[in-house]
């Protein structure tokens, strides 16, 4: 009898917790579905309020052909856009998997204040350096180019990723390293064959955050690029949003954010389990 | 022929001999000029040996870019910059002074006043003008008809705005008299202060020395638009459009009348052909009318080295084909003597949009940006508060002094 | 931070070998890159920032030295000021909301049971999309005329007309929260998850022997053993609330009337706006130092050797 009862009050809890689940699942997804589902409907329709958010007067990517005629079209920012992004990836991950494998694994002078100083840098409104940054730029040349975008996207990325990577790092047992060093692994191939297939979560990690943070990133794009050629496809949306001959047009707006967000979605769901286990290795320190 | 020039370009190239060789000029335009400044730089490019390259820069952007740009020494040889910021490049010196070219063009006396004002800095000319759009009040015929109304004859003083409005909204629905953007600064200066100026006021001295915001005519026109928002004949969207819907409101066809510009008429004809629409001059309370004349001054960057191109294709903008491609692609023609010409066969409403430009004002000021077009300053903050808020006095008031306080702090040169 | 430093390496250095010795400039050569980019782009910027700071710059045009004018006006600047009062009331209410919405998630999701992948990963989807794209997307659903919540409600009956949300203070602020809370309690909650992780089972187990209940439990073992984890997602939680900008530039643009422009949109407008450069380098100076003296307090908490983790 009491066994009956707490099973049927269990069925219930289980019940409400995946109601609550469900409708809190909803109210996250709720946004991002509406939007990718409307900029599939015609621009006359797309200027009325989504209800429905599915496209009622028939399917029509119309939208997307609006998005094409501003500046130089879709495509040419979009491959600037992956560019930069990929570029970042590569280089971020290079230097913070160097960075954080000297930081878990050796001492020299300074080592704790160059960490400090690393990390700090999250601190600073980078907003309000980015006409220096662009005057350093020009200086060494790397103004108005992709490379230099990069170069600062990496630098945004560090504190973040070095952080993340020490930790890897760290987690790693000293034993591992000492058996190979025994076996007579020098340095880099230590860091190669040994260490990296174990700090990989860490990596994919910083990759995906790398990727993020360069493919949304938008007002450093906007005041470092002045070459129409390279604009990235965060500033074409500024186009979008500020509007044409003050005419917003909701369906390309739609359109726009459904690009920028549909890449950044698929790589999430391609990677999360690393990525969340990155993510928890790298808090638990 | 042509193998010598090839091979004098070649040589040129080689031996680095610019002068010889057909130069590049980088120019920029903002995003509001995407219409038609493509095709006036492709109808250069194929006529010319000298070549233009064009960069098309968000409205918002263009300025921190060429200042950016200019600081690191990048900046584009010369740009098609809004009208109203000549006087501040030109305060800061980054300006080449192109008064003697200027003043040596046969038809310098016929191009747009309100330009060369603005382009004119201590006496020199800085500035030349390139594309032009005045201020219009337009309306919607086929509302106007089913409201039962004249739909030939627009509103033409205050009293008949509101009254047609009136009788516009009346018909319900989604279906509203009147439409502004009510949060946003440089769309008000272009359709709102016309409104005061055909009454006979001002909200800027005419040297840009004083603010005069405290005056009848302003609080005349204030009253107007209160009473539309109030009777509701204005879409609730309106009090928080920063601009981004200032056309497309009116272009959706339920909107019965709204203040705009000459781009209007090429953008409703070209996107929106099933909008039937009149277009009048913005009218003063009793009669009378005024419009803004806006536009961009064509600007050259100080020092730079492609002076003899840009100049080149100034001389073919302001060619009868050159006012002709920019009347067809949404911009009014500069040069007064050839204006009927570039427009003879356009579509006639552009003929009041032209007739609007050439009597139409600009305010003169070199901190037109802090005063009036930033969406945080504090002509922005007052429109927003007089027309909907509950405190007129103390918007117009606050707006007065710190509209004379960023007057006095700007830079004295 | 920098004299602690001092005194933990220096001793240690005269007593390594000649082989370590080496092995320590190994470890400087691996994280030169790193240093080298964070110089040149953060280190030197930030030095011109401090130089700039001290003179009259203007975008275009002759700057002059003006020695701590700059300082003086901020003194004077009120709306600098209401700006920085207005981050201050954002963060506070931002974070709480955060971490009201995230901790229960994070307690929800950590419970192994069917569809936690799931749950897990529609929560978290918000978090990759951009700040910029999650503006613009929001700016589009807040839209009375074109947008989803005003329209849905008056379809409903909520309401007796559109309202528009975006022009009054309060609405706006609020939808300003709700969009941040969607896009951040995610991320958030991933890190309150690895928290709750590292607590050992056995000793909840222990309590709920003990007869402590739920809450109990809660205040007594789950908050204290998560100080560290509580800590980071505070950081960063904090910072970036102080840092605000894209929201409130893109749906915002700082209204209505002016009541929503935070600390770095007001250097912006200064920079990019008003293009006073100077004057705008004196106030992320300004800004920079109450982030650092606050992140200092906050990594003091971090750092609080108490607890089991």
């Amino acid at each position: 009898m009491a066994q009956a009862r707490s099973r049927s009050s269990r069925l219930r809890l289980g019940i409400a917790e995946h109601a609550t689940g469900m409708i809190a699942s909803v109210l996250f997804l709720a946004p991002i579905v509406w939007t990718v589902l409307s900029a599939f409907k015609p621009s006359q329709e797309a200027r009325l309020p989504p209800l429905p958010p599915w496209p009622t007067t028939g399917f029509s990517v119309e939208n997307y052909g609006t998005l094409n005629t501003f500046g130089d079209g879709l495509w040419l920012p979009a491959q600037n856009s992956i560019y930069v992004s990929v570029m970042t990836v590569v280089f971020s991950v290079i230097v913070s998997v160097l960075a954080g494998y000297g930081f878990s694994r050796f001492r020299f002078p300074f080592k704790d204040l160059l960490f400090v100083v690393i990390l700090s840098t999250i601190m600073i409104p980078f907003q309000s350096i980015l006409t220096p940054i662009f005057l350093v730029l020009t200086k060494i040349g790397l103004h108005n180019t992709l490379t230099g975008l990069v170069c600062v996207y990496v630098t945004l990325q560090l504190p973040f990723s070095i952080f993340m990577m020490r930790n890897a790092f760290d987690a790693v047992p000293r034993e591992i390293e000492e058996a190979a060093r025994m076996d007579g692994a020098n340095n880099v191939t230590m860091l190669i064959r040994v260490m990296l297939p174990l700090v990989w979560p860490g990596i994919v990690t910083i990759a995906l955050f790398a990727f993020l943070g360069a493919w949304n990133e938008f007002l450093a794009a906007l005041v470092l690029m002045t070459d129409q050629s390279k604009f990235t496809l965060p500033i074409m949306m500024t186009a979008l949003q500020s509007g044409r001959f003050g005419a917003i047009d909701w369906g390309a707006v739609q359109a726009g954010v459904t690009v920028m967000m549909v890449p950044c979605l698929i790589l999430f769901l391609l990677l999360q389990r690393f990525y969340i286990r990155g993510l928890m290795a790298g808090a638990v320190k | 022929m042509k193998t010598m020039i090839a091979g004098l370009a070649l040589a040129a190239s080689i031996f680095a001999l610019p002068a010889f060789a057909a130069d590049t000029a980088n120019i920029w335009v903002r995003a509001d000029g995407s219409n038609f400044m493509p095709r006036i730089v492709d109808a250069f490019n194929k006529a010319h040996e000298n070549q233009i390259k064009l960069d098309i820069i968000p409205n918002a952007e263009i300025i921190p870019k060429y200042g950016a740009a200019a600081a690191g020494g990048t900046a584009p040889d010369a740009l098609s910059l809004d009208l109203i910021y000549t006087p501040a490049f030109s305060a800061a010196g980054q300006l080449e002074d192109i008064t003697d070219w200027a003043k040596s063009l046969p038809y310098f006396a016929s191009l747009s006043p309100a330009h060369v004002k603005t382009g004119t800095y201590k006496g020199r000319i800085y500035g030349l003008p390139f594309s032009a759009d005045s201020s219009v009040l337009i309306w919607n015929k086929k509302l106007f008809k089913q409201a039962g109304l004249d739909p030939e004859k627009g509103p033409a003083n205050w009293a008949e705005i509101e009254a047609d409005a009136e009788k516009v909204n009346a018909l319900g629905g989604d279906i509203k008299g009147f439409y502004f953007s009510g949060n946003c600064g440089g769309c008000n200066i272009f359709t709102f202060t016309p409104l005061i100026w055909a009454s006979g006021g001002d909200i800027l001295s005419e040297d840009g020395s004083k603010a005069t915001l405290d005056s009848p005519q302003l609080r005349g026109a204030i009253d107007l638009y209160r009473s539309m928002v109030k009777k509701d004949l204005v879409p609730a969207g309106a009090q928080t459009d920063t601009g981004s819907n200032f056309f497309a409101a009116f272009a959706a066809g339920n909107i019965g009348i709204t203040p705009s510009g000459a781009f209007a008429i090429g953008a409703l004809n070209t996107q929106y052909p099933n909008v039937d629409y009149g277009v009048t001059f913005l009218p003063g309370k009793d009669g009378g009318w005024s419009s803004f004349a806006g536009g961009d001054n064509f600007v050259v960057t100080k020092g730079t080295k492609k002076l003899a191109v840009v100049k080149e294709f100034l001389d073919f903008a302001y060619s009868l084909e050159g006012q002709t491609i920019l009347a067809k692609y949404g911009s009014l023609p500069v040069r007064g003597d050839i204006a009927k010409e570039a427009l003879k066969d356009l579509d006639p409403r552009y003929q009041i949009a032209a007739e609007a430009m050439a009597k139409g004002r600009t305010p003169y000021t070199v901190v037109f940006n802090d005063l009036i077009n930033s969406a945080n300053g504090p002509w922005t903050q007052m429109v927003n508060e007089v027309f909907f808020g509950d405190d007129v006095d103390g918007a117009v008031s606050n707006a007065q002094e710190t509209m004379q306080s960023i007057i006095d702090q700007a830079p004295q040169k | 931070m920098t004299t602690i430093t001092a005194e933990t390496s220096a001793p240690a250095r005269p007593r390594k070998l000649v082989g370590a010795g080496r092995r320590q400039w190994v470890g400087l050569l691996y994280v030169a890159p790193a240093v080298a980019l964070v110089t040149v782009f953060f280190i030197i910027p930030l030095g011109m920032t401090a130089w700039m700071s001290l003179h009259n710059w203007p975008l275009m045009g002759e700057h002059s030295f003006i020695g701590l004018a700059n300082y003086w006006a901020i003194l004077r600047d009120t709306r600098f000021w209401n700006a920085l009062r207005f981050t201050g009331w954002y963060t506070l209410v931002v974070t709480v909301a955060i971490f009201a919405v995230a901790f229960p998630l994070a307690l929800f999701i950590e419970r192994p049971r069917r569809l936690t992948g799931f749950y897990r990963t529609s929560f978290f989807m918000p978090a990759v999309i951009g700040f910029a794209s999650a503006s613009l997307l929001w700016s589009w659903l807040l839209n009375v005329d074109s947008g989803l919540f005003s329209p849905a409600a008056f379809d409903l009956g909520l309401t007796e007309k559109k309202v528009n949300l975006l022009a009054t203070f309060q609405p706006a602020f609020w939808s300003i929260i709700a969009m941040v809370v969607w896009k951040v309690a995610g991320f958030t909650m991933i890190i309150l998850m690895t928290g709750l992780q590292s607590i050992p089972s056995e000793l909840q187990e222990a309590a709920m022997i003990d007869g402590a209940g739920p809450f109990a439990r809660f205040r007594a073992i789950t908050l204290p053993l998560m100080r560290r984890t509580l800590a980071l997602a505070l950081i960063l939680s904090v910072a970036g609330s102080i840092l605000a900008f894209d929201q409130f530039y893109i749906i915002l643009r700082g209204g209505p009337r002016n009541q929503t422009l935070t600390a770095v949109y007001w250097i912006f407008n200064q920079s990019f706006v008003s293009f006073k450069l100077g004057y705008g380098a004196a106030l992320s100076m300004i800004l920079l130092a109450i982030l650092v003296a606050l992140s200092t307090i906050q990594l003091w908490l971090l750092r609080k050797p108490e607890g089991v983790d």
